[in-house]
């Protein structure tokens, strides 16, 4: 990636978007929207005070939404170009607040609020499609319960909880528990609030709020508004301290997962959404479980598939060693549907196909690995430079010419062309490079011939 | 006639891409999006089978 950013040949435009493609093979004009930060490129040293005393947190898309960053931010920590972006749908500044902090803070000038898109327009030979993929929303199948059950992650998500850099630091913890985790400050904040309100009520009546409140028929709070006020900030108090201590509870108990289910096949090999497989998902569930048994040597997991699909070199040997130094067990079979237990303990109930019975199992985290699907905006590119997609919204390209698009001088490589591992997509790029380069080279020698 | 190349999309497969085509000494634009390159290698923590780190 840093090469990228320091190759004298390379003209980095990151936060930019290809508006408007013409012309043809050797000669295409291209218009480029440099879209605004905010923050000027050139003087932003990436040092990060902005953010620090930016009052407004987001969740962060980077990590999945597991974790908040502020308003004005970087995409990742190591991200090229490290430059700074405002986001201005939270932003309060552009929200019509008074804000201004970050423009304040900034020691290199940096930040400009009136800063506008810009334009850029080119002139090439040639054009490589590299826009990757989206993973499949598993929303779509509700018997997964995801985001209605705490502890249903997709892939990526598990990659952010696994990553050292990730939100948890790459401690595996169920989000059910990181969640009671986040609600406690605010609890003990307003529990601190009311019992303040019931001392006040305590001196000026001279009575103990518990005794008041048991002494207190319902009848009698409607006639006397104050003490109508005192009974209910008292049963405040009560709902918030009880919640507070099962919360306590549960944060003493709290571990990391050690039991962990991966379901195979979320979306792909699946005539209801795409009926192709994704190639990568049966590897990369391997990859996870072998990286959580490697943080917690106890950590067991259980891959669900229809089959494990580890075609590659040295995938099969990765897969058993899997099982037999991480104890990753494979069951052939389908999971019909995720339950949850009132303690947030996500049930995993399944057909064993291979001993033909139906049986449920408790774990920690399930892991859904979901299928690769065509990325947003991948048909309003597909109109901009004029080439055909195929049935699933990935760029049409044939097996003759994989690299190729339906139009001379445009070509595709990586997830945009169809779902493929990191090896396959740096396999492929490299073609669709030398194909551009043979482009650029034959329409160079018809003209001087 | 022009010689530059334009890379959409600023990925592992967009940067393998611009690279090969800066090496060969041809002007590459690489257009991204999101604020930063790397695509989804970036967000993975290690890469199967050889477990390297990601970024
Ligand atoms: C959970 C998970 C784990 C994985 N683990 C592994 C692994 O261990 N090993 C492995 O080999 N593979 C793994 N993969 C697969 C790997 O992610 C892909 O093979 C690889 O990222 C594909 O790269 P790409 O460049 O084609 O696409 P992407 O990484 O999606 O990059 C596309 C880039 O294009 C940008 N873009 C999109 N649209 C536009 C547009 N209109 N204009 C400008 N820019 C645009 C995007 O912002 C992005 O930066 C994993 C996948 C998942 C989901
Ligand atoms: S790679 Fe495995 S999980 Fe992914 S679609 Fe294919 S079989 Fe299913």
């Amino acid at each position: 990636m840093l090469d990228v950013g320091r190759h004298p040949n390379i003209k980095l435009m990151a936060y930019s978007e290809v508006e408007e493609v013409n012309g043809e093979v050797g000669n295409f004009r291209v218009k480029i929207k440099r879209k605004a930060r905010y923050v000027n490129e050139d003087k932003c040293t990436g040092c990060g005070a902005c953010s620090e005393k930016c009052p407004t947190v987001v969740p962060d898309a980077f990590n999945e939404g597991l974790s908040t960053r502020k308003a004005i931010y970087t995409w990742f920590a190591q991200g090229i170009p490290s430059t700074h972006t405002i986001d201005t749908e939270h932003c309060r500044q552009f929200q019509g607040k008074k804000c201004g902090i970050c423009q304040k803070v900034c020691q290199a000038d940096a930040v400009e609020y009136d800063q506008k898109d810009k334009f850029v327009e080119l002139s090439v030979g040639a054009i490589v499609v590299a826009t990757g993929y989206e993973v499949f929303n598993p929303n779509r199948i509700p018997e997964y319960g995801y985001k209605e059950i705490d502890n249903v992650v997709t892939a990526i998500e598990f990659e952010r909880l696994l990553s050292a850099s990730g939100p948890t630091g790459g401690h595996l913890y169920r989000p059910s528990d990181l969640k009671v985790k986040e609600e406690v400050p605010a609890l003990e904040k307003s529990l601190k609030k009311l019992s303040k309100a019931l001392e006040r009520f305590e001196k000026k009546y001279g009575q103990k709020s518990e005794e008041f409140y048991k002494a207190l028929g319902k009848e009698e709070q409607g006639n006397d508004p104050d003490k109508a006020k005192w009974a209910e900030a008292y049963e405040q108090k009560e709902e918030v301290s009880k919640r507070l201590s099962e919360y306590k509870a549960i944060l003493e108990k709290m571990d990391v997962a050690k039991k962990l289910a991966f379901i195979q096949c979320v979306g792909s090999r699946d005539i209801r959404f795409y009926p192709f497989c994704s190639g990568y998902c049966c590897m990369h569930s391997i990859k996870e479980a072998i990286i959580a048994n490697e943080h917690e040597p106890e950590t067991n997991s259980v891959i669900f598939g229809m089959d494990i699909r580890a075609v590659g070199k040295g995938f099969e040997e990765y897969k058993i060693r899997g099982a037999d130094h991480s104890s990753i067990t494979y069951v052939r079979g389908r999971v019909a549907e995720i339950i949850q237990l009132p303690d947030k303990t996500p049930v995993v109930v399944y057909e064993d196909t291979m001993e033909r019975v139906v049986r449920e199992e408790p774990f920690d985290l399930v892991i859904l690995a979901t299928a690769c699907v065509p990325n947003k905006g991948t048909k309003e590119l597909a109109g901009i430079l004029g080439i055909e997609l195929d049935r699933f919204g990935f760029f049409r390209t044939t097996q003759a010419n994989p690299v190729d698009t339906t139009r001379p001088g445009i070509f595709v490589c990586g997830c945009a062309d169809s779902p493929m591992d990191i090896p396959e997509s740096v396999a492929q790029a490299s073609a669709a490079a030398a194909r551009a380069a043979q482009v650029i080279v034959e329409t160079e020698m018809k003209k001087a011939s | 006639m022009s010689r530059d190349i334009l890379v959409i999309g600023g990925g592992i497969a967009g940067i393998q891409a611009a690279l090969d085509l800066a090496e060969m000494d041809f002007k590459v634009h690489l257009v991204e999006r999101l604020p930063s390159i790397g695509g989804k290698m970036a967000q993975l923590d290690k890469t199967f089978p050889t477990n390297d780190c990601a970024i």
